[in-house]
């Protein structure tokens, strides 16, 4: 049989949708294709709530039950994982609604709400070392920012496939230390065009090739990021001297102020009595 | 270390340096011992009332204002007993209470108020 | 150039499985390979090579009948590259080694230029584009031949009608209403009969591609390719 171009391709489209029927959830649309599978919104016909479905190409379950036990503001929760009739797996979680980074730039924000959503994210990535998961895939199109500002990490444990080298670590084998280069590369990111030395040298620290070079673990580098919001010395940049006097006389202006008004009294009395 | 003692230390410590700076005046070498008490005591007092302020109120600017004129009231009894030198007294009091009083708020931990029946 | 139908997807033996009795590729396994490559290959040439009708299948033929040796696919690594892709690199070093001879015997070399195809020239693919795209397009040609003889052989001829009608329509697709009325079915039996029909359609097209790709891997990556 012939099979023109137009024809392929909606083959190829039909073909690829999940077949829904046995499950409680009605398919609505395809929303996007990350990791390992398609996402579609679609509707939980119990719950009456709309969910994000993700179908994963493989029958490959694990990612979902690791995933389900991190509970995280910031990770996406799970629902529920299940088998399709076709036996692909799929999982359905929160539907979230929101602009991925790359779109949330175009907004605009802040330096304060950049950081924001950095520290954010790495507290999830943090929290979730703790538990033995790493993301392995973090780049800007995993991370979601919500409508009220809530923040979002996804597709988790997947290993990147061929997506986005910039922010794959160099090494071979991923583990945490490739979640911090990882980290260190969303940084660098979100980081506005003149952006502050200390940013660029936290995010080059967590960028190192070699992984022994970069920061400990994920709370070290959110450690110098709050260091850096709150004015003082951060780790991984090396400061000029003068630099680092204005940040000390601007984070200490009230004393210094106080001790040079004491020191223009005393002078000012000092030639009032030798006029 | 709670307010309080941060207050009578720094009080005590800037108080006995206000006192110190006095020998810039050659006349007051004869009686530099007295003024450096004098000076120290005054210090103290304003660290103390200002440490227990800083206990109650969290307010940078208004610790700097009771510290203010506290160093201000104290300076002017000392300056009253001379019977002179009131500015020269008065001034560098009135500021060097303003520094104890910004440091009773920064430093120091405030133990908590006791609950009240 | 079919190759064997009517069978539920059965798990067919994925090429790695079919090679490693050591003795060459069994003719089934064969038979697999060029009844999907056939096509791809012989487009490849036209438009790679700019070889005429004639010529191209000559010499698609013969890369055929060589690549039956047993070398051929015990070389293909499969953590290299796809199948796909090995075996378009070895038509190019096959095509152009035939090319090469045939220059020597001309004397002085001068090699026949047929004008390309005009549609491919227009929409100025790669040779490698159109190789990937003609595979596609013939996995789903056998695809849909296997879904057919599978519901005639079971029996599901409504099934295939509605889909026939509904998924390979040419111009405007009827509504499920109209398909309802036309088969005498419910509607809702519509929407579950398009969703077996694609479901058999996914693992008819998986089966294909098993016995085209080395092991698992090689699987998974040629099946995520092929539906992005």
């Amino acid at each position: 049989m012939e099979v023109n171009d137009a024809l392929l391709d909606h083959l190829r489209r039909v073909a690829a949708l999940p077949d829904l029927a046995g499950t409680r959830y009605e398919l609505e649309a395809e929303i996007g294709r990350g990791g390992m599978g398609v996402v579609y919104a679609a509707r939980d016909r119990e719950l009456n709530r709309r969910v994000a479905l993700k179908v994963l190409d493989s029958t490959l379950a694990g990612e979902a039950q690791l995933i389900a036990r991190l509970e995280h503001p910031a990770i996406v929760p799970i629902y529920e994982t299940g088998t399709l009739p076709d036996g692909r797996a799929f999982y359905a979680m929160k539907l979230v609604a929101g602009a991925r980074l790359d779109h949330y730039l175009t907004a605009a924000p802040s330096l304060g709400e950049r950081l924001r959503v950095i520290r954010r994210a790495g507290e999830a990535l943090a929290f979730a070392h703790t538990r033995g998961v790493i993301h392995r895939d973090l780049k800007p199109q995993n991370v979601m920012v919500g409508e009220f500002g809530e923040v979002y990490v996804m597709d988790w444990g997947v290993e990147a496939v061929a997506g986005t080298p910039a922010f794959r670590a160099p090494e071979a084998r991923l583990d945490r230390r490739s979640d911090i280069y990882a980290l260190g590369a969303l940084l660098q990111f979100m980081l506005p065009s003149p952006a502050p030395p200390a940013l660029r040298a936290i995010a080059a620290k967590a960028m190192r090739a070699d992984p022994d070079a970069r920061y400990a673990d994920v709370p070290a580098l959110l450690a110098d990021l709050e260091r850096f919001q709150e004015g003082l010395t951060v780790e991984a940049w090396a400061e000029p001297l003068g630099h680092r006097l204005r940040r000390f006389a601007s984070r200490n202006a009230v004393l210094l102020w106080l001790l040079a008004a004491y020191a223009g009294a005393k002078f000012f009395l000092f030639f009032l009595r030798n006029l | 270390m709670n307010k309080i003692l941060v207050g009578l230390i720094c009080g005590l410590i800037l108080g006995a340096l206000d006192g110190a700076t006095a020998w810039a005046y050659p006349e007051t070498h004869s009686v530099i011992g007295g003024i450096l008490m004098g000076s120290s005591i005054k210090g103290m007092l304003v660290g103390l009332l200002s440490g227990w302020f800083a206990r109650r109120v969290q307010s940078t600017k208004w610790g700097i204002v009771l510290g203010a004129a506290l160093g201000l009231l104290f300076a002017f009894l000392v300056a009253l007993m001379q019977h002179e030198h009131y500015l020269e007294i008065m001034l560098p009091g009135f500021i060097t209470g303003a520094i104890i009083g910004f440091l009773t708020q920064r430093m120091g931990s405030p133990v908590p108020e006791r609950v009240r029946r | 150039m079919g190759g064997s139908h009517g069978q539920f997807p059965s798990t067919q033996l994925s090429l790695l499985e079919a090679a490693s009795s050591g003795a060459g590729l069994p003719n089934e396994a064969l038979e697999r390979v060029s009844a999907l490559y056939w096509k791809p290959v012989y487009r490849f040439i036209r438009v790679k090579f700019r070889k005429n009708n004639e010529d191209a299948k000559d010499l698609t033929q013969s890369f055929f009948a060589a690549a039956s040796e047993r070398d051929f696919f015990a070389r293909f690594d499969p953590a290299k590259a796809s199948f796909r892709t090995y075996l378009r690199m070895a038509v190019e070093r096959f095509a152009a080694s035939q090319h090469a001879a045939q220059n020597r015997q001309k004397r002085g070399g001068g090699v026949e230029f047929e004008p390309l195809d005009e549609q491919r020239a227009a929409t100025a693919e790669s040779p490698e584009q159109v190789f990937e795209r003609e595979w596609q397009r013939q996995l789903f040609a056998l695809a849909l031949d296997d879904l057919r003889a599978h519901c005639e052989a079971s029996g599901k001829l409504v099934q295939f009608e509605i889909f026939e009608a509904y998924d390979l329509a040419t111009g405007d697709r009827p509504s499920y209403a109209d398909l309802a009325a036309r088969h005498g079915v419910a509607e809702t039996s519509v929407t579950n009969y398009l969703a077996w029909a694609r479901r058999m359609l996914r693992q008819f097209v998986t089966e294909r591609l098993r016995g085209v790709t080395a092991g698992e891997r090689d699987l998974r990556d040629e099946t995520r390719r092929l539906w992005k």
